[in-house]
């Protein structure tokens, strides 16, 4: 695993205007500024500072972090599934680089 | 916990009935400066009031219609799970719109905010985060309406979990 890679993990069987539970984790440090390597050499703030989160072409969520949250952070919201299209997550580092994950929410056949 | 902190609001009181003045605690002085309850965690120092009031101004900060969940003890401080969940509404005309996680005794007390819109359908987050040592956690969310709501947890840290 490096850093940035990313899962999203929504329900097998979704039906039209369920309200599913969406689960999240990238792979990241979080690495808070205040330790020092075993050569006490001090280690930078590295952390995730900003998560989008888009259905479709609508911003249904934004998390500000700071690394407080812990190393290769999990995040988990409740979502309404009301139509077929996809979910996309972005977070950004405080270094600029930003990685992105989607899935694609379609409905079971009834 | 409860009954350290009765004590001492009971001291000052008494302490303020002997000198017959209104002197206040540091903690009640930013506790009323916070718009918080009396049963509520004490304001611990300028810090964590200056958050509230940049975040909240003067509306008071209730508690309810909001759950905070977390252990009680966390034996790794780089691993604290954190549930908060609530029944309030997400239409569009009335809906949660951001929950702030504040940990008081961290190095960065204001851990997080989450922006929320209606089509999340609900109120219910999960994470996991970093605490340094045994402090209160606020979680304090915003309706679009304007209304405040809060839930705190106690935490005993076993190992500190930000250097």
């Amino acid at each position: 695993m490096t850093i940035g890679d990313a899962r999203i993990r929504i329900p097998d069987r979704i039906s039209r205007g369920d309200l599913i539970t969406v689960n999240a984790i990238v792979i990241h440090p979080m690495d808070t500024g205040f330790f020092r390597t075993a050569e006490g050499q001090p280690i930078p703030a590295y952390f995730i500072k900003d998560v989008v989160i888009t259905y479709g072409d609508e911003q249904v969520a934004r998390f500000e972090w700071t690394s407080g949250v812990s190393k290769d952070p999990i995040v988990s919201c409740t979502l309404t599934a009301d139509k077929e299209a996809p979910l996309t997550m972005v977070w950004t580092d405080n270094k600029g680089g930003a990685y992105r994950q989607t899935v694609n929410i379609a409905f079971a056949a009834a | 916990m409860g009954s350290r902190r009765s004590f001492l609001k009971g001291c000052a009181l008494a302490g303020a009935g002997l000198l017959g003045s209104g002197t206040l605690t540091q903690g009640e002085r930013l506790l009323a400066a916070s718009g918080l309850d009396p049963g509520d965690p004490e304001v611990p120092n300028e810090e964590i009031a200056r958050i509230l009031k940049d975040l909240f101004g003067n509306r008071p900060i209730r508690k309810g219609h909001l759950s905070l969940d977390m252990p009680a003890v966390a034996e790794d401080g780089r691993i604290v799970p954190v549930i908060i969940e609530s029944g309030l509404p997400m239409t569009p005309d009335n809906y949660v719109k951001a929950v702030h996680l504040i940990v008081d005794h961290n190095p960065d007390p204001h851990l997080a905010a989450y922006h929320l819109t209606p089509a999340l359908g609900s109120v219910a987050i999960q994470t996991r985060i970093k605490m340094k040592r045994n402090t209160w956690v606020r979680a304090i969310l915003e309706t679009s309406t304007g209304d405040v709501w809060a839930a705190y947890a106690h935490v005993n840290v076993s190992l500190n979990g930000c250097g």
